[in-house]
């Protein structure tokens, strides 16, 4: 028991230290000049935005919209038997854009675009394209890590802040049907209810959650050796493992900046 | 630049066989030599060596004078862009075009857009009979076809060192034809050494310089294609071009 609990720590500090080290290698091509496959990767970067950021647009959409309505609904109908009519501000901005905000968009990206990541550089791996490409003196790092990585720290702020404005809409929508909350009133207590430390935070877990989809996922893609039926395991593991990185990094990012 | 390739005794492991590799063999530049011998005698794991895919256990392997166990990543990248490899799988990328595979190389490396490479691209392909299908993806290719693509991908940098895993497998008569007049034309035009691995007779085997026998992970022998055809070794004559191996 002893032995496998030594074990087990033992890999998931290599495991840290892997990911460690790709996020260092990922800054490094991006600040190093030259120009070499800065166009290949520029191009590689946009693909990627296309797919993670724009392509996402519609279910981030109905998932946010559905989420303000259900958070407001619910908080609509509970807060008046306590006389917190008046929290409706407050409640959008801690429950959707201090959290469900980042987290829920964070697990869209992941499900969506992390696995897809995962799966392509798996087989990738598999067809031998990585090798091919390694062979010709490309580097995986500037040209297939580091643009994903780019695209989607991107893309997941961009998506995060969409969320928050569609979510919070869907409340407003509630609002205005359920509560009879004219827009004015609405808005003004979201507004008065925001600091520029939610704002800032969103930025933080946007970038963070980010990184972490990327690196993750491509460390699992380009761990695939050589079969295909190492895919779906390391996908399964790339999703499993990014959801709880992200929340251990949405808690200390909490902590940091509420506690 | 004395060696193009120089391994000394260079230790490999070889998957699922008991035996370990001991490699000397030294290319001239400028040099062809054609590796035979039968499958996983180790033909294709001098070429991997040689590329940097795999590591000596021992030994040592230099590469137009560089020793590989001295490069980092980034040098050793940097020594690629002088080595086109073709390996038995082609490698192509899934996601795009003949044409934007062949010419990925130069468009990562020079940073140009593929579009003005066709001068340069489009004869090669023209000449490999890839010209027809430069727009479809590898998935719409039959192999054979897929692996003229990998040739002409790794001839397109005008590369000092080419190293050739069994580039006549899988193709018909006819491509095998122009594949050898790509090659010919391509040693005639460019000071490019050619390590090629080949486990069936060929027309390429009388165009190189020498030709080494390669059996359980060791060269056995090595010398001109006529001096090698006189050999008594019947094994090594099937290999050649012979009649039996009984």
């Amino acid at each position: 028991m002893i032995g496998w609990l030594g074990q087990k720590t033992i890999d998931g500090y290599m495991y840290l230290t892997d990911l460690s080290a790709q996020v260092y290698v990922t800054l490094r091509e991006l600040v190093t000049p030259g120009r070499q496959g800065r166009w290949a990767s520029l191009r590689v970067t946009l693909r990627q935005m296309l797919f993670t950021g724009v392509d996402a647009l519609p279910v981030v959409s109905a998932i946010a919209l559905m989420l303000g309505l259900i958070v407001i609904m619910q908080a609509g109908t509970q807060l008046p038997k306590v006389g917190g009519e008046g929290l409706i501000g407050s409640i959008i901005v801690v429950v959707i854009i201090r959290e469900l905000g980042p987290l829920t968009t964070a697990i869209l990206v992941i499900g969506r675009s992390g696995a897809a990541i995962t799966t392509e550089l798996g087989n990738m791996r598999v067809a031998q394209e990585i090798t091919a490409l390694e062979l010709m003196g490309i580097r995986t790092s500037r040209y297939i890590v580091m643009p994903r990585v780019v695209a989607m720290v991107f893309s997941m702020l961009c998506l995060i802040f969409y969320f928050d404005a569609i979510a919070v809409l869907g409340g407003f929508i509630i609002a205005r049907i359920k509560l009879t909350i004219p827009f004015y009133t609405f808005a003004g207590a979201v507004a008065q209810s925001l600091s520029l430390v939610d704002v800032l935070g969103t930025v933080v877990k946007g970038v963070l959650f980010g990184t972490t989809v990327a690196v993750v996922c491509c460390h699992h893609g380009l761990s695939v050796r050589s079969s295909y039926t190492e895919v779906p395991q390391q996908v399964t593991k790339a999703m499993i493992n990014s959801i709880t990185i992200c929340l251990l990094v949405d808690m200390l990012v909490t902590v940091a900046a509420y506690f | 630049m004395k060696w193009a390739v120089e391994l000394s005794q260079a230790r490999a492991g070889m998957t699922g066989e008991d035996w370990r590799t001991d490699f000397t063999l030294s290319v001239l530049p400028g040099e062809f030599v054609a590796l035979v011998g039968p499958s996983r005698s180790g033909k294709g794991l001098i070429l991997k060596l040689c590329a940097g895919l795999v590591a000596p256990e021992e030994g040592t392997v230099r590469v137009l004078d560089h020793d590989l166990a001295s490069l980092d990543s980034e040098e050793l990248a940097e020594l690629r862009r002088r080595i086109g490899v073709v390996l038995q799988q082609p490698g192509l990328r899934s996601n795009m075009t003949l044409y934007t595979n062949v010419t990925l190389p130069l468009v990562y490396h020079l940073g140009v857009d593929e579009e003005t490479l066709q001068p340069q691209v489009l004869p090669l392909l023209d000449a490999l009979g890839l010209a027809p299908m430069k727009k479809y993806f590898p998935s719409q290719l039959t192999l054979g076809e897929a692996r003229c693509a990998a040739l002409a991908r790794a001839l397109v940098m005008n590369q000092e060192l080419l190293l050739l895993d069994e580039p006549m497998a899988g193709l018909d008569a006819e491509t095998a034809q122009r594949v050898d007049r790509v090659l010919a034309e391509y040693r005639r035009t460019h000071a490019v050494t050619i390590l090629v691995s080949m486990h069936n007779p060929s027309v390429l085997l009388e165009r190189a310089d020498r030709i080494a026998f390669v059996r359980r992970g060791r060269i056995e022998a090595a010398g001109p294609y006529a001096d090698m055809a006189k050999t008594p070794d019947v094994a090594l004559r099937a290999y050649l071009g012979g009649r039996s191996v009984a």
